[in-house]
């Protein structure tokens, strides 16, 4: 698996939540896992800048969830995980803090976290290749038009 | 006449919440075939209701915009709103550094500026193009037919190879120096309109989040009024962009920026009339900007049309009603300009008691010789 750490969050909510929360229940079975900030579903605020004179400005807001924890193995080692995740599910937050930490620190279960990665990346991939279809399949062709013989619509 | 209190409104309340639930239901009516509709099939098949709704409440949440669309039964003023007295219940957790959005996945891309702009122009899902024919065969599409077409779209489109990212069009102008400098506000902290009230003059940042938000009947309208003369804008859109704009928040352990999501949105650059430059320099076109949650092209015309209508009034004093940010972002607000409209639905019996009162004494004193 080639994905860094910042990309994790996008590939595995690929995945639905109830797969996402199984998995960090079963990685999670011979861990002692502490809440370092507890699980919170709230709001998140976006700030874009503008396109013309690059002031930031508040876009609106959006479902933002987010948790930190810290897994600790019976043999003393320790991992940190964190996520904020747009979605409204304090308990999703929760599963990829854990999720992020399992994988970070390569404690036991991991290789099953990098195979879900792997397969949400697939999956946005994917998403990503219908977006760009939908802009191959409309690229305006002005060369074609100025050699149609009826060109007369340009202005 | 004497004022009487009253009391026992609340069955008949109750039972206009029963009636309305009665004719969301009414279909049910003895037809087995009957079904709710489905969240899904909103977000899909009404995906322009819900980006207005999304937009307009000003909560990205496009399932819970389509529930609001299901409950208020298709009224965008009612699900807006809906969707702001849930926000309004939510803790705000975390706010994204400035954003840009030279990284959005795109889905549509067009300039009316040039024929030819850096990456091309790729048209995306529009009717700008269609003929407004009714669409008779959608009458009784059958499922099967349904999910036939996008499978087929998918088999058929193309591989495509497009890069990830492209330049702006206002960038290239910039460049040439065709265009004002980029603000010495930068960096600056945005204008929170959620928090604070609307206290004139506002800064322009507070004017973009407000129109961000707005109605966008409103927004046309005033937006309308400087089209067609009571303004002079005259702009061209430099560029128009629909697609998806990664969400980027720092990560809770390395603080490292990570996608948390990602948003729909629109976005409109439009050049404007050229102007003098007061200290003394080249002269150079104006611009505006426009932007919103959502697929919602006129939205983002209209604002980018009234941004510039708007800093024109700052300038220089307002004109006309759509360079007045006052009269502009106080009349825009879906919510508040519903609510309003809405008010005087509900009893207005001792005031209008003390109208009546009035004019009797005025029709009286009128009556008798001076």
């Amino acid at each position: 698996m080639n994905l860094e750490r910042k990309d994790w969050i996008r590939a595995l909510t690929a995945h639905p939540a109830t797969v996402l929360n199984a998995l960090a229940e079963d990685v999670t079975a011979g861990c002692d896992v502490k809440l370092k900030s507890l699980p919170q579903a709230g709001l998140g605020l976006l700030t874009l800048t503008d396109g013309a004179f690059h002031e930031p400005y508040y876009l609106g807001e959006f479902p933002l969830s987010s948790c930190s924890i810290e897994l600790s193995l019976s043999d003393g080692r320790q991992a940190a995980g964190g996520a904020q995740v747009m979605a409204d599910d304090a308990e999703l937050a929760r599963s990829l803090a854990i999720l992020d930490a399992v994988l970070a620190a390569r404690f036991p279960g991991w290789e099953r976290v990098s195979a879900h990665i792997e397969s949400g990346a697939k999956q946005r991939a994917e998403e990503d290749r219908r977006r760009r279809a939908m802009l191959a399949a409309t690229r305006v062709d002005f060369a074609m038009l100025n050699n149609a013989e009826d060109d007369d619509d340009e202005c | 006449m004497s004022y009487v209190a009253i009391k026992g409104g609340g069955q008949a309340i109750a039972g206009a919440a029963a009636v309305s639930e009665y004719l969301r239901t009414e279909e049910g009516l003895g037809n087995t075939g009957a079904e709710p509709l489905a969240i899904d099939a909103i977000l899909h098949q009404l995906r322009h209701l819900v980006d207005r709704v999304v937009s307009e409440g000003g909560v990205y949440y496009p399932r819970f915009a389509a529930l609001a669309i299901k409950q208020s039964m298709g009224d965008t003023l009612e699900a807006a709103f809906a969707l702001r007295a849930w926000r309004s219940t939510r803790p705000r957790l975390s706010e994204t550094p400035p954003l840009d959005t030279s990284r959005m996945r795109l889905i549509r891309r067009i300039s009316a500026a040039f024929k030819d702009i850096p990456g091309g122009q790729m048209l995306g899902p529009t009717p700008d193009y269609a003929l407004r024919l009714l669409r008779l065969e959608l009458m009784d599409e059958s499922p099967d037919a349904f999910r036939a077409v996008a499978r087929n779209w998918l088999e058929k489109c193309p591989e495509a190879e497009l890069p990830d990212t492209f330049p702006k069009v206002l960038d290239a102008l910039r460049a040439e120096g065709l265009l004002p400098p980029v603000s010495a506000t930068r960096g600056q902290t945005a204008f929170d309109i959620t928090r604070e009230p609307l206290v004139f003059p506002v800064p322009r940042s507070a004017q973009l989040a407000t129109m961000a938000r707005a109605e966008t009947g409103s927004l046309l309208a005033i937006a309308y009024s400087n089209m067609r003369g009571y303004g002079d804008v005259h702009p061209t859109v430099a560029e128009l962009r629909v697609g998806y704009l990664p969400v980027m928040l720092p990560h809770p352990v390395t603080g490292e920026l990570v996608e948390a999501g990602e948003v729909l949105i629109t976005e409109c650059e439009v050049v404007a009339m050229y102007e003098a430059d007061e200290a003394g320099g080249k002269p150079v076109f104006t611009i505006g900007y426009g932007a919103c949650f959502g697929h919602n092209e006129v939205k983002a015309i209209s604002m980018a049309i009234l941004d510039r209508a708007l800093q024109k009034g700052m300038k220089d004093g307002a004109n006309n009603p759509s360079e007045d940010p006052e009269f502009v972002l106080l009349h825009v607000d879906g919510v508040d300009s519903m609510g309003f409209a809405s008010h005087y639905k509900m009893p207005h019996y001792v005031t209008f008691q003390s109208d009546l009162d009035r004019l009797r004494t005025t029709q009286q004193k009128s009556g008798e010789p001076a």
